[in-house]
């Protein structure tokens, strides 16, 4: 019994997908179905903000996740995700070619499929630490979006970089997540690029080569531009840029509140202490489990059913609660600075204290004392 | 128990050089896992093949890369057998050199 919580718990995003995807079936007020999901989600995640849960271990210290099944499940979301996406072409048809919906309908459907493919994220990401087909099946996801320089940046930047200023994905103090979401997405991307050709240039290839991995992960986002075009023409063009831009803001601005103004210094060891966990109950179930960044940026390839609370720093909110305070920068600084402050007293080393100092000099609040 | 031939072998043998240690790398398992189960103190930082932290030389035996080394690596050095423990699964028993005085 426990093993059947604790594998269908994470089920919330491939139900929820499944439901959009049927929306933008039956048309109409359904449309809007994955903007109403996204909504509900806010509310019952707000509501769920102080149930906070352990991962789930047996006596023996085994966990009860079944690997196979929840692999099936993540490689199952890329073909739910380009039915997502089919689907969201098929209203494009519909409302250019046979005009049998109207302009809000489209509307709805549009953001429901980028709010969804945007959550579909946590599976790209979740992936690109397992290799093999599953890096693959990573990239395709995230192609999905026009993201696929994301796995090889996330591996090879991000989780080596964290919390220093050459990590993109790190926002610095003061940074607000719209800036953020366009400097993390062009910053991982010139990473990924130069990463390959520095790659081609040791093996000595041309830059024009199938083994450049950034150029073919922009190709494996044609289908998707054929799709569109095919389906909607210039209508089409820009439904599949407002999906990649909804999508690509959910992704960065999971970056933005999982590192947002912490600091590492240079040589020194990935810690708990350079991330923020967001893990209450809803928000570790629905985005399995990958607020729990303080345990993950430590043990990598962890599976994230064995991810667990590392008493790091912690939030105290969920990813829906915390993402709409990112939407009203003000509101988030706010929110922010008291959880930074705390961080600079009790989890920064004297080094780092010494970075926040030199860093952020004018920023209220940084006066950080050195012991 | 003529069957028992065709049963596929679950764990290797890893002989680490110079200390001359010999651990038990279980199937699927990176050589890094299994390191650090069995208790040595094999350098490592990022766990996730992009810090290079964990590299080791092959002097026997087969490995499975779970990525492209030459991200990390140098390809003369790959070419000699250099490998990430992080990310090397083991086909057969291995002798493997790494200094773990680091």
């Amino acid at each position: 019994m426990k093993t059947l919580y604790v594998n269908v718990r994470y089920l919330i995003v491939p139900v929820m997908t499944v439901i959009t995807i049927s929306g933008l079936y039956f048309g109409g007020i359904y449309a809007w179905i994955g903007v109403f999901l996204f909504g509900l989600n806010t509310i019952i995640d707000t509501l769920t903000k102080d149930i906070h849960l352990r991962a789930d271990f047996d006596s023996e210290g085994n966990s009860y996740g079944i690997k196979a099944f929840q692999y099936s499940v993540m490689y199952l979301m890329l073909p739910t995700f380009i039915l997502l996406q089919i689907f969201l072409a098929y209203n494009l048809y519909q409302f250019v070619s046979l005009e049998a919906i109207t302009a809000i309908e489209l509307i709805g459907a549009t953001l429901s499929c980028g709010l969804w493919a945007g959550l579909g994220i946590i599976y790209g990401h979740e992936l690109s630490h397992n290799k093999k087909e599953g890096f693959k099946v990573s990239r395709a996801i995230m192609a999905l979006s026009g993201a696929a320089h994301f796995t090889y940046a996330h591996v090879y930047n991000h989780h080596l970089d964290l919390a220093h200023e050459d990590d993109p994905a790190t926002a610095p103090r003061g940074r607000n997540v719209y800036a953020h979401a366009w400097l993390s997405h062009v910053g991982q991307s010139k990473f990924s690029y130069e990463l390959e050709s520095k790659k081609l240039k040791k093996l000595g290839k041309y830059f024009f080569s199938i083994d450049n991995k950034w150029l073919l992960g922009y190709l494996y986002s044609l289908p998707s531009i054929i799709l569109f075009v095919w389906a909607g023409g210039i209508i089409g063009i820009f439904a599949l840029l407002l999906v990649w831009v909804i999508s690509n803001f959910l992704l960065e601005a999971l970056n933005f509140m999982g590192h947002y103004g912490l600091i590492r210094e240079h040589g020194k060891p990935v810690e708990h202490r350079h991330s923020w966990d967001n893990d209450n109950l809803f928000t570790s179930w629905f985005f399995i489990e990958i607020g729990r960044q303080c345990d993950h940026h430590v043990r990598g390839e962890t599976y994230f059913w064995e991810l667990d609370d590392v008493k790091g720093p912690n939030y105290g909110i969920g990813y829906f609660s915390l993402f709409i305070l990112t939407l009203i920068p003000s509101l988030f600084r706010k929110f922010v600075q008291k959880h930074l402050d705390h961080w600079d007293e009790h989890y920064a080393t004297e080094a780092e204290k010494n970075i926040i100092n030199d860093l952020y000099p004018t920023l209220a609040g940084n006066e950080v004392a050195s012991s | 128990m003529i069957f028992s031939a065709f049963k596929k072998k679950k764990n290797f043998r890893a002989q680490i050089s110079p200390s001359e240690q010999e651990i038990t790398i279980n199937k699927g398992e990176t050589l890094l896992s299994g390191a650090l189960r069995s208790g040595l103190a094999w350098p490592h930082k990022c766990q996730v093949g992009s810090c290079g932290t964990c590299r080791c030389k092959i002097i026997d035996g087969t490995i499975r890369p779970e990525i492209d080394f030459n991200y990390v690596l140098d390809p003369a050095d790959v070419a000699s057998g250099f490998i990430l423990a992080c990310q090397s699964t083991l086909k057969t028993d291995i002798r493997v050199s790494v200094n773990l005085n680091q």
